[in-house]
């Protein structure tokens, strides 16, 4: 009985605080129509989106076109990032040889690059690709060195113990053992792929959610850009919750005792 | 005490230093002593004293800076198939369920599944975690972690058990049924143990034979050898005036 009316409770708060944020949304929109339109106009915005192609491709078609680019990049990160990492973490010698280019390169923004991407790449998919790889690999790389640097020592003992060799220590000990780590690297490398593939699309693309808000803006259509801004919203909050229940499975130990 | 006579390993002048750029300090200084077959040895000495260093040279884990180290008649270097070694924080993989944890020695050792399911099971049954087995290290009590670690060294069958205050972080009233757990398993599957602890009263409660540290660097002080039939009473005569005995003998820990 109480925990339903915790629950409940719970709800309340989350519709007040939805409903409160549209109603000064409408609120500042009465006041400045043009500069930003109501709530329903965006809805019926998103509903003639939903209806008809835009640039010969559906609104379905241009999320999913956002999502494999971050997915790809996503991948690309990881298989630079972890074994990169991995060595890094575990042998001193790597990192002294790897670690001042990474952190010299790390500060420079993927936008930064756009200049440098257009010219060796184009504007086609492989720019778009490298330049959220460019982002994505980051948090990928310093989270497995982090957490292989974490590994306790005496649980590399164990290891020793039965005269484990580096392939078998490495395998059976610290990847299980930084896999939490390297997993919340992979989730950070999602959602600021998301952030950053939005940006490339702004730039120069036939499709995307980051088209979308383009098409908005040399359109002057306002209620377009707002659509295309919640969906950035609403997917990378999806995106977030799906990963939350992948690390479940990944890392059962982690989260799913009783 | 009837196969007490043959030496299972033997310590000849151990010493182990510290180097740092400002100083050498030395851990452990010429120690040397036998121990024998199926015996239970209890190493005794104050708090950081050196004790976890001389059992990780026994294990292998550290080179001694002299002397020499006999494992059935044997010297050996290095890390040796004859040792099994209980940690002091239990050091379970947390991803690995109590089964994975157990058979982990034998999984490097590339044994096939069945068979080293097979051997791990008998080792959880015998310290009573029957029907745990796809339980996570998380989800154990401390005292139920570390008969985890008792099962998971002996899977791989070793001449010595190695104990390196495995029950220094379990409260009093686990602590007792630890001990005695330990002596059961011991007395059910015999091996030569070396148990190391702080604790006197844990000492007098396991020992065939107590050797007893001194403080910084740890020398042998003195060995005692508790002609008390077991289980024993902590509160008899006998096993107090041990006990005071070795308490009256002991560096204090700073």
């Amino acid at each position: 009985m109480n925990q339903t009316k915790e629950i409940l409770k719970t709800i309340g708060f989350t519709m007040l605080s939805i409903g409160l944020f549209l109603v000064l949304w409408t609120f500042l929109a009465v006041r400045n129509p043009d500069f930003l339109p109501s709530p329903l106009i965006c809805i019926e915005k998103l509903g003639q989106m939903m209806g008809r192609p835009i640039s010969r491709v559906s609104l379905g078609g241009h999320i999913l076109s956002s999502l494999r680019r971050v997915l790809l990049a996503v991948f690309f990160a990881t298989l630079i990032g972890l074994p990169l990492g991995l060595a890094m973490g575990w042998s001193r010698k790597v990192n002294a040889f790897v670690a001042p280019i990474f952190e010299f390169l790390r500060p420079i923004p993927p936008i930064a690059w756009i200049p440098l991407v257009i010219l060796w790449f184009g504007v086609g998919e492989v720019s778009k690709v490298f330049l959220v790889t460019l982002g994505a690999y980051v948090p990928i790389l310093m989270n497995t060195v982090t957490g292989v640097k974490m590994v306790p020592p005496v649980l590399l003992n164990v290891g020793r113990i039965y005269k484990a060799s580096n392939v078998q220590i490495l395998r059976e000990i610290v990847l299980p053992a930084a896999l939490p780590a390297i997993f919340a690297g992979v989730k950070t490398a999602v959602s600021s792929g998301w952030m950053i593939v939005l940006a490339a699309e702004m730039m120069a693309s036939r499709s995307g959610v980051g088209f979308l808000i383009n098409r908005g803006m040399e359109a002057y259509d306002v209620a377009m850009i707002i659509v295309g801004m919640c969906i950035i919203g609403v997917v990378g909050y999806l995106i977030s919750i799906v990963l939350t229940f992948l690390e479940r499975r990944l890392c059962p130990w982690k989260t799913n005792l009783e | 005490m009837e196969n007490k006579s043959r030496i299972k390993m033997s310590l000849q002048n151990i010493s182990k230093s510290f180097h740092s750029r400002k100083e050498t300090q030395e851990a452990v200084a010429d120690v040397s002593f036998d121990v024998y077959e199926n015996e239970f040895l209890v190493i005794l000495g104050p708090g950081q004293c050196g004790k976890t260093v001389l059992l990780n040279m026994i294990a292998g884990l550290e080179s001694p800076t002299t002397g020499k180290m006999l494992y059935e008649g044997k010297e050996y270097h290095g890390v040796n198939d004859g040792f099994g070694l209980v940690f002091q924080k239990t050091a379970l993989m947390d991803w690995m369920t109590v089964m994975e944890n157990v058979e982990f020695g034998l999984k490097i050792k590339k044994m096939p599944k069945e068979e080293r399911r097979a051997i791990a099971q008998k080792y959880i049954d015998l310290v009573g975690l029957n029907g745990f087995e796809d339980k996570y290290p998380r989800q154990l009590s401390g005292g139920m972690k570390q008969r985890v670690g008792i099962a998971r060294a002996y899977s791989t069958n070793p001449g010595v058990l190695l104990m390196d205050e495995p029950f220094g972080a379990l409260d009093a009233q686990t602590r007792y049924l630890m001990e005695n757990e330990i002596l059961r398993i011991w007395e059910q599957d015999k091996r030569t143990i070396v148990f190391v602890t702080n604790n006197i009263e844990e000492a007098v409660t396991l020992g065939d034979r107590i050797i007893l540290l001194s403080a910084c660097p740890a020398r042998v002080k003195d060995i005692y050898i508790p002609d008390l039939p077991r289980p024993r009473d902590n509160i008899s005569t006998e096993f107090l005036r041990i006990r005071e005995e070795i308490e009256a003998n002991t560096d204090m820990a700073l």
